[in-house]
């Protein structure tokens, strides 16, 4: 009769050991390719205009925009003063979770476009580009002229 | 306490034990499911090592040529056996494949091989009375390998340049007129907000040769802000966004023609039946629901099932 007093915690601790472990929240973000939060990105409210993938280099980009920047692109027209563009880019890696997909890794670059009024042009465009491992400004202006050319010269995505 | 109690072992304990076999023998008559083999009329075609691979570790549960042991016909054993039969044949049958339309074939395998790398199939209780269906990790690369090898990455399409330009030109020009929403056979609503939502990440897909966008409402982003995202709390929406991929001269993909957006909803009460999700996918710009009966959701629970651990939700999210 004992027995059966001991069977049923026995069966019970094999039940929860049995059942799966939840990995907490915090383990499953994807951290090495999330945005330092000094940077406050979401808070600027943009979204989403393109994504895009460089085979060669082996990196994944996302082009995000304020309203402006979203009709201004869907509409044809040169930049307009007010418009907010980002450009992420980040080195792929292979999906551990499903074969056949890859998702962002390291966080490789985030390139920053701001317009505003200039007078007698349509609009003054800044560039900013922020890279390596603190994400800090890169002061090289050579390329900006086609880096900003680049962007702007995204078609945004199809979203009905 | 050993006084006036006769030991109970003959009083209780005997009849209950033939009590018991009595029953284990009824059982095995009563109520007995059947499984039969129905005819192979169209079975998968692949290499011999792979055919293989599938024979010894999924016929089973997914093809009409089901071998049970004499060890799977005893009851209660058998009635689980038959139920993961029918539910295993439901989903996936590699005797009937060739009903299957093409891509939905290359689909199916690449789910199969993700389950297998997920550790959900065989399932455990099946391997561990059959230890010779395992799939060791020498099967696996096979497998991969396979799949790898059906991947062709074709630079420029024109027939997709086409398309997306034909999608591009009627989205650009769209104006504010609104059609009627497009609901979902278990009744979920189109939303039609999900792109000013916050982006959660993105995924290229090799396995079908898109590009995805997944984005979350705010209180997805709030949950991945405080990093509580196991569970979800009620209310979490993602949208996911599913693109063509096209390829430019310079070897950069972009996305082609919108394909569909999916849609899971949290509500742990609303949607118990369906592992706490509320799932919709709509596809092409007219936003057709997909699925003619609300079962279409055990297809997409099947496919998310490995993530069980993670609240079925398989994106690691980037904080933005
Ligand atoms: C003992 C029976 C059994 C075996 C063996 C088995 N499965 Fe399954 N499988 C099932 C059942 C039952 C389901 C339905 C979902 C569930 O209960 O997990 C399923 C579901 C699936 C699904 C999802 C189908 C859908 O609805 O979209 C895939 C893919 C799959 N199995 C692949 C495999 C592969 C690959 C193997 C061999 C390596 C395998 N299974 C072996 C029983 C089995
Ligand atoms: C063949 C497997 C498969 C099926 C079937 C499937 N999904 Fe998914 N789903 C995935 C994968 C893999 C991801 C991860 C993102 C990616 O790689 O595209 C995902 C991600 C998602 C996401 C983003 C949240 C997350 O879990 O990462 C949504 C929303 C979603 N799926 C909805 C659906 C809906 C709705 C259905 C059914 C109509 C469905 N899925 C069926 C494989 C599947």
């Amino acid at each position: 009769m004992r027995s059966s007093y001991l069977l049923l915690p026995a069966l019970l601790l094999f039940l929860v050991s049995c059942s799966e472990k939840h990995p907490d929240g915090a383990s499953l973000i994807n951290k090495e390719a999330s945005l330092p939060a000094a940077f406050n990105f979401s808070k600027m409210g943009l979204k989403v205009i393109t994504s895009s993938i460089n085979k060669k280099q082996g990196t994944m980009s996302t082009l995000y925009g304020n309203d402006l920047a979203l009709n201004t692109a869907k509409a044809g027209r040169p930049a307009q003063p007010g418009e907010v563009l980002a450009l992420i880019t980040w080195k792929q890696k292979d999906d551990d979770r499903w074969f056949g997909a890859k998702i962002p890794g390291k966080l490789q670059s985030m390139e920053m476009i701001n317009t505003t009024a200039a007078p007698g042009a349509a609009a003054t465009v800044t560039y900013k580009h922020y890279d390596g491992d603190q994400m800090a400004l890169n002061p090289d202006t050579l390329v900006n002229q086609e880096r900003i050319k680049y962007i702007f010269d995204q078609k945004p995505s199809v979203m009905p | 306490m050993s006084t006036a109690a006769k030991p109970p072992l003959k009083r209780i304990v005997l009849p209950v034990f033939f009590a018991l076999i009595f029953c284990f023998i009824v059982l095995q008559f009563v109520n007995r499911p059947l499984i039969t083999n129905p005819p192979v009329t169209g079975e998968i075609e692949a290499p011999a090592q792979v055919k293989a691979i599938l024979k010894k570790a999924c016929y089973d549960c997914h093809s009409n040529e089901t071998n049970l042991r004499w060890y799977d016909k005893v009851n209660p054993v058998y009635h689980m056996v038959a139920e993961d039969v029918t539910e295993g044949r439901k989903g996936l049958n590699f005797s009937t494949w060739k009903d299957l339309a093409a891509p939905d074939q290359k689909g199916k395998l690449w789910e199969a091989v993700n389950q297998i790398i997920a550790g959900a199939m065989p399932l455990k209780n099946y391997t561990a009375v059959h230890p010779g269906a395992k799939v060791s990790l020498e099967d696996l690369a096979v497998l991969k390998k396979y799949l790898s090898d059906m991947v062709v990455s074709k630079p420029a399409d024109t027939s997709k340049t086409n398309a997306l330009d034909k999608q591009y030109k009627n989205w650009t020009k769209e104006t504010a007129a609104q059609t009627a929403p497009s609901v979902s056979s278990n009744g979920i609503a189109y939303i039609p907000d999900y792109k000013n939502w916050q982006v959660i990440s993105t995924t290229d897909r090799v396995d079908n040769g898109s590009m995805r966008v997944i984005t979350g409402n705010d209180i997805a982003i709030k949950a991945i802000k405080e990093n509580h995202i196991n569970p979800w709390p009620n209310g979490t929406i993602f949208a996911k966004i599913g693109w063509d991929k096209i390829a430019d001269v310079d070897g950069n993909v972009h996305t082609g023609a919108f394909k569909q957006v999916e849609f899971m909803i949290k509500d742990d009460k609303k949607y118990a039946s369906t592992k706490g999700w509320g799932f919709a996918r709509f596809k092409t710009p007219k936003l057709l629901p997909y699925g003619k009966t609300k079962l279409f959701a055990t297809e997409c629970v099947n496919c998310h099932r490995p993530e069980s651990a993670n609240d079925f939700v398989f994106t690691s999210p980037v904080k933005h």
